[in-house]
C-alpha cells in the first residue's frame, strides 16, 4: 500500500497474548465456565440496528459482545461495463477488517476467503431476477472481531439488504458452534475459537426451515454433528425473530 | 421570475436535474436545503472508547459523516538522531461501506491526501509532545498507530477525522509496561501483579497531555455565500472548498484551499476564520463534555 | 531589520527564473521551468477523446501525474497531484472541450525548496503551449516565516527547512482585456488579489498569514510579468503546432 513506506520503523505489541499459545487444559473439563458467564447453549447478546450508514441504500450494524460489524449494501446499480448482458442481477460481496479489529494490529486488508463465504450464503435467497442487468454491492466492515465474526457478518448483511429494499425469499440467520474437547458451545468468543477442535456455522432461511450453506471444519462424530445442527437451527430461529423485530421496529414509525 | 421550471416541477425532480440552481435558490434565502443558516455547522457529537480492542478510540459525527478513530500503541526502537522521542503513525481509510463513489480494490483519490493532510496538522500543531513516549531512551519508545474509518462520508471529511483523533487522544490510556529479561517491553497485566519481580517502566506516564488542540472548519464558497460544514452534495455542486484549522489559542495551523473555480479574497479569508473561530469553541465543548462523561463513568 | 539568506538574496528577492517551452516533440505542449536549482519539467498531452469513469460528461478532465526524481509515490505527491488538479481545473475552461482528458505529466529534476509553486508555474506554461483555453494564467509563490516573524519568498531547501511556517500561494494573473475598467473587480478587490490556492504547512497566527499574502501578491505581479513576457515572446507565427 501507498501508505507503508520505507521510513516506518519494525514495531512490535506489548501485549502477552502474543506468546502463549498453550491450551488451557481447563476447556477440556467438564464443566468449566465460559470466560463470559455465558452457559454452553447459550448465545451471547445481540444488538441490531437499520440504517447505520446515511449514504449506502441500506445499511446495518450488528454488535455481538465484542464483535461490531457494519454492513453496507449498494444498488441495485450499474454492472461494471467488462460485464457482459445477464437477464438476472449480479451479486458483490466484501468483506474487510480495520487494523484495530485484532488484539495484534493487523493490515487491514480485504478478507477474500469470508468475502466468498458471504456471497455464497446470500445467493440462494437473493430474487436475482427482480433486477436484471445491475449489481447490489454487500460491502461488510469488521470493527472489531471478538469471534464468531462471519456469521454475525452475514445475518447483518441480510438484515442490510432487507433494509435497502432487496427482494429476497425470506431472511438469512447465521450461527456457528464450538467443539471444544466433549463439549459444544453455541456463538464462541475468540479465545474459544483459537482453542476448538471443530466449528460448524449454519446458515439459514429460519421461516422456510432452509439452510443456504453449511460449513464444518475439523474433527467432529456424526453424533455430535446432529447435535450441533440442532441446536444451530434452534438458535437461527431464535435469531431470526430478534431481525424481523428489528425491521419492524425501524418500518413503524414511519408509517404513523 | 420563474423561468426556471422550479415552480412546475416536483422539488426532487428539479433537485437532481439542476443541482446548481436549485441550491442557489435556497442561497438567495440565506437558507439550505437542510433547514440550515449559511454559517452553522450541523450536530455534532463525540464518544469516547468505541472500540475495546484499542488503547483509545472515539466515534465522531457531524451530521451523518461518521469517522472512528482508534490508537494502538506498539514499540519501537528509536532511532538514533531522536533517541527519546517516540513516533505517531497516522492513516486514513475508505472503507467501500462508506460512500457509493468507493469501490473495494480501488481506494478512493480523497483517501491518501486526507491522511497526508491529517498527519501534517496534528504533528505541526504541537499537540503532542513526542518525547512523553519515550519509554527507555535510545532503547525503547512507543509508536501510536492511529487508524481513522469513514463509516459514513457525508462532506466535511476532514473535520469529522481531526476531531476523532484527536478525541481519541484524549482518551489513549497507556498501558504500563516493564522491561522483561530479553529487553522487550510487555503489558503488565493485573492479575499476575503478584509475582512481577520487573519494575514498571512508565507508571506515571498513562495519559498523553495534549496542549494546542487543533479544530477544523471546512467552508464552501460559492459567488459571495460562504456555507460552513457543507454536506457531500454541496461539495459536489459548489466546487471550491477552504479548510480552516486554529489551534485552541486561535493560531492558524492550517489553511487550506485547493483551487474551485471562486476566488479567496482577503476579506472571505477573515471571514471564514472568524467562523472557524466560533466553531472551535462549540468543538472545545463537545470534546470536554464528551471527556468528562467518560470519567464520571 | 534585515535577516540574512544563505544566498545572499533580500527577503523579496525570487531566484532567477528561467522557462523555455516546446522542448518535448511529442507531447502537445511542454515547458520547463525553473526557479534557482529547483527545475520541473512539465508535458501536457491532450484533448484526448473520452473522460474517465465517473467525471462529467459535459466537462473536460483533467488528469495530473506526478513524477517524482526518485523512487515511487506516496501520499505527498498524490497530494501534489490533487493541489495541482484542483488548481489547473479552476483556470482552464472547461466547457470548450466537453468529455475530453487533458493530461499533464509533471516530472521533477531537481527539488530546492517551493518545488510545488514550481510545479504549478511549470503546469500552467505548458497548458499554454499546448494550446488549452484558459481563462488566465496563474502563478504559483512559495512564502517563507522565520523565527522571528519575519517573511522571506521562494525560499531554497535549506531555508525551507529551518522555518517556522510556510504557505504556498496561487495567484490568478491580472488580465489585460477589452473589459471596462471595475469589471474584473470582486467586492473592491482586483480579481488578482484574490486567492486560488493555498496550502500553509507549520503554525502561524492568522495576521503572519495575511502578511505573507500581501507579500505574495507584490511578488506574483513579478512573476507574472515574466510569464507573460516568455509567452509573448513565442506566440507570433508559431501556428504549426496547433491540434
Amino acid at each position: 500500500m501507498a501508505g507503508k513506506s520505507g521510513a516506518t520503523p519494525s514495531t512490535y505489541s506489548p501485549s502477552p497474548t502474543t506468546q502463549n499459545k498453550k491450551r488451557p487444559p481447563i476447556f477440556s473439563d467438564v464443566d468449566w465456565v465460559r470466560s463470559d458467564g455465558r452457559g454452553f447453549h447459550q448465545c451471547r447478546p445481540a444488538f441490531l440496528r437499520t440504517g447505520a450508514v446515511n449514504s449506502a441504500s441500506g445499511s446495518a450494524y450488528a454488535e455481538f459482545g465484542n464483535t461490531k460489524v457494519i454492513v453496507s449494501v449498494f444498488g441495485p446499480r450499474e454492472s461494471k461495463k467488462a460485464m457482459m448482458y445477464s437477464d438476472s442481477g449480479r451479486l458483490n460481496c466484501n468483506v474487510s477488517y480495520t487494523t484495530f479489529a485484532t488484539p495484534v494490529r493487523g493490515q487491514g486488508s480485504d478478507h477474500k476467503e469470508f468475502s466468498s463465504i458471504l456471497h455464497k450464503a446470500l445467493e440462494g435467497a437473493i430474487i436475482l431476477d427482480s433486477f436484471p442487468k445491475t449489481t447490489v454491492d454487500v460491502f461488510a466492515l469488521v470493527l472489531e472481531s471478538g469471534g464468531g465474526d462471519l456469521p454475525v457478518v452475514i445475518s447483518c448483511a441480510s438484515l442490510a439488504l432487507a433494509d435497502a429494499g432487496i427482494m429476497m425469499y425470506d431472511l438469512i440467520a447465521s450461527v456457528s458452534v464450538s467443539c471444544l474437547g466433549k463439549n459444544l458451545v453455541i456463538d464462541p468468543i475468540s479465545d474459544e475459537e483459537s482453542y476448538q477442535d471443530g466449528s460448524l456455522m449454519i446458515t439459514c432461511m429460519p421461516s422456510r426451515n432452509e439452510v443456504t450453506q453449511l460449513t464444518v471444519t475439523g474433527e467432529w462424530s456424526t453424533p455430535k454433528i446432529h447435535e450441533a445442527m440442532e441446536l444451530c437451527l434452534d438458535a437461527c430461529s431464535k435469531l431470526g425473530k430478534i431481525m424481523r423485530s428489528c425491521l419492524k421496529e425501524a418500518a413503524s414509525p414511519v408509517q404513523e | 421570475m420563474s423561468n426556471d421550471l422550479s415552480s412546475e416541477m416536483e422539488v426532487d425532480a428539479f433537485r437532481r436535474l439542476f443541482p446548481l440552481r436549485f441550491h442557489e435558490r435556497h442561497l438567495q434565502e440565506s437558507i439550505r436545503p437542510d433547514a440550515r443558516p449559511l454559517g452553522k455547522a450541523r450536530d455534532t457529537s463525540v464518544a469516547l472508547g468505541a472500540v475495546a480492542s484499542a488503547d483509545g478510540s472515539a466515534l465522531a459525527k457531524i451530521g451523518c459523516t461518521t469517522m472512528l478513530a482508534a490508537i494502538k500503541m506498539e514499540v519501537m526502537t528509536p532511532t538514533t538522531e531522536s533517541a527519546d522521542e517516540g513516533c505517531i503513525a497516522i492513516d486514513f481509510h475508505m472503507p467501500p461501506i462508506c460512500s457509493p463513489l468507493v469501490r473495494p480494490g480501488r481506494p478512493a483519490e480523497a483517501a491518501p491526501v486526507i491522511s497526508k493532510q491529517l498527519s501534517d496538522t496534528i504533528l505541526s500543531s504541537g499537540m503532542i509532545n513526542l518525547k512523553e513516549l519515550s519509554l527507555v531512551s535510545g532503547k525503547a519508545a512507543w509508536m501510536a498507530y492511529l487508524d481513522i474509518y469513514c463509516l459514513d462520508a457525508d462532506g466535511a471529511l476532514f473535520d469529522a477525522a481531526l476531531l476523532s483523533a484527536v478525541a481519541a487522544f484524549s482518551h489513549l490510556q497507556i498501558p504500563v509496561v516493564s522491561l522483561n529479561d530479553d529487553g522487550r517491553v510487555v503489558v503488565v497485566s493485573d492479575e499476575d501483579g503478584g509475582k512481577l519481580e520487573k519494575e514498571p517502566v512508565n507508571k506515571e506516564k498513562r495519559k498523553l497531555k495534549l496542549s494546542s488542540i487543533p479544530f477544523s472548519l471546512t467552508c464552501v464558497l460559492h459567488k459571495n455565500y460562504i456555507l460552513a460544514d457543507p454536506t457531500a452534495e454541496e461539495e459536489s455542486v459548489m466546487e471550491t472548498i477552504l479548510t480552516v484549522v486554529l489551534d485552541s489559542s486561535f493560531q492558524l495551523v492550517s489553511l487550506y484551499k485547493p483551487g474551485g473555480p471562486v476566488l479567496a479574497q482577503t476579506s472571505v479569508i477573515q471571514d471564514c476564520v472568524a467562523l472557524t473561530r466560533q466553531r472551535l469553541k462549540e468543538l472545545q465543548k463537545i470534546l470536554n463534555e464528551a471527556v468528562s462523561d467518560m470519567e464520571e463513568d | 531589520m534585515e535577516i540574512d539568506r544563505v544566498d545572499g538574496r533580500t527577503p523579496n528577492q525570487l531566484r532567477p527564473l528561467a522557462c523555455s517551452r516546446s522542448i518535448l516533440n511529442r507531447a502537445h505542449g511542454s515547458a520547463n521551468w525553473s526557479q534557482g536549482e529547483t527545475k520541473v519539467l512539465a508535458a501536457v498531452y491532450g484533448p484526448k477523446a473520452g473522460t474517465k469513469k465517473n467525471e462529467n460528461p459535459e466537462k473536460a478532465c483533467i488528469e495530473v501525474i506526478w513524477k517524482p526524481k526518485t523512487g515511487q509515490i506516496g501520499k505527498p505527491e498524490k497530494e501534489y497531484e490533487t493541489i495541482l488538479k484542483r488548481t489547473l481545473q479552476s483556470i482552464c475552461l472547461l466547457t470548450v472541450n466537453p468529455n475530453t482528458t487533458t493530461s499533464v505529466i509533471v516530472q521533477v529534476v531537481n527539488d530546492d525548496g517551493a518545488l510545488l509553486p514550481c510545479a504549478i508555474n511549470a503546469a500552467c506554461a505548458a497548458l499554454v503551449d499546448a494550446g488549452i483555453p484558459l481563462k488566465n494564467l496563474a502563478v504559483a509563490i512559495c512564502c517563507c516565516l522565520t523565527d522571528s516573524g519575519y517573511v522571506i519568498l521562494d525560499p531554497n531547501k535549506l531555508e525551507e527547512q529551518k522555518m517556522k511556517a510556510f504557505v504556498y500561494l496561487v495567484f490568478p494573473n491580472s488580465i489585460l482585456s477589452v473589459l471596462p475598467e471595475g469589471s474584473s473587480q470582486i467586492g473592491g478587490e482586483p480579481m488578482e488579489h484574490g486567492v486560488i490556492t493555498s496550502v500553509t504547512h507549520g503554525v502561524m497566527s492568522v495576521d503572519d498569514y495575511l502578511h505573507c499574502l500581501q507579500r505574495g501578491r507584490a511578488a506574483s505581479a513579478k512573476l507574472s510579468d515574466f510569464l507573460r513576457r516568455n509567452l509573448q515572446s513565442h506566440s507570433p507565427g508559431d501556428l504549426s503546432k496547433a491540434g
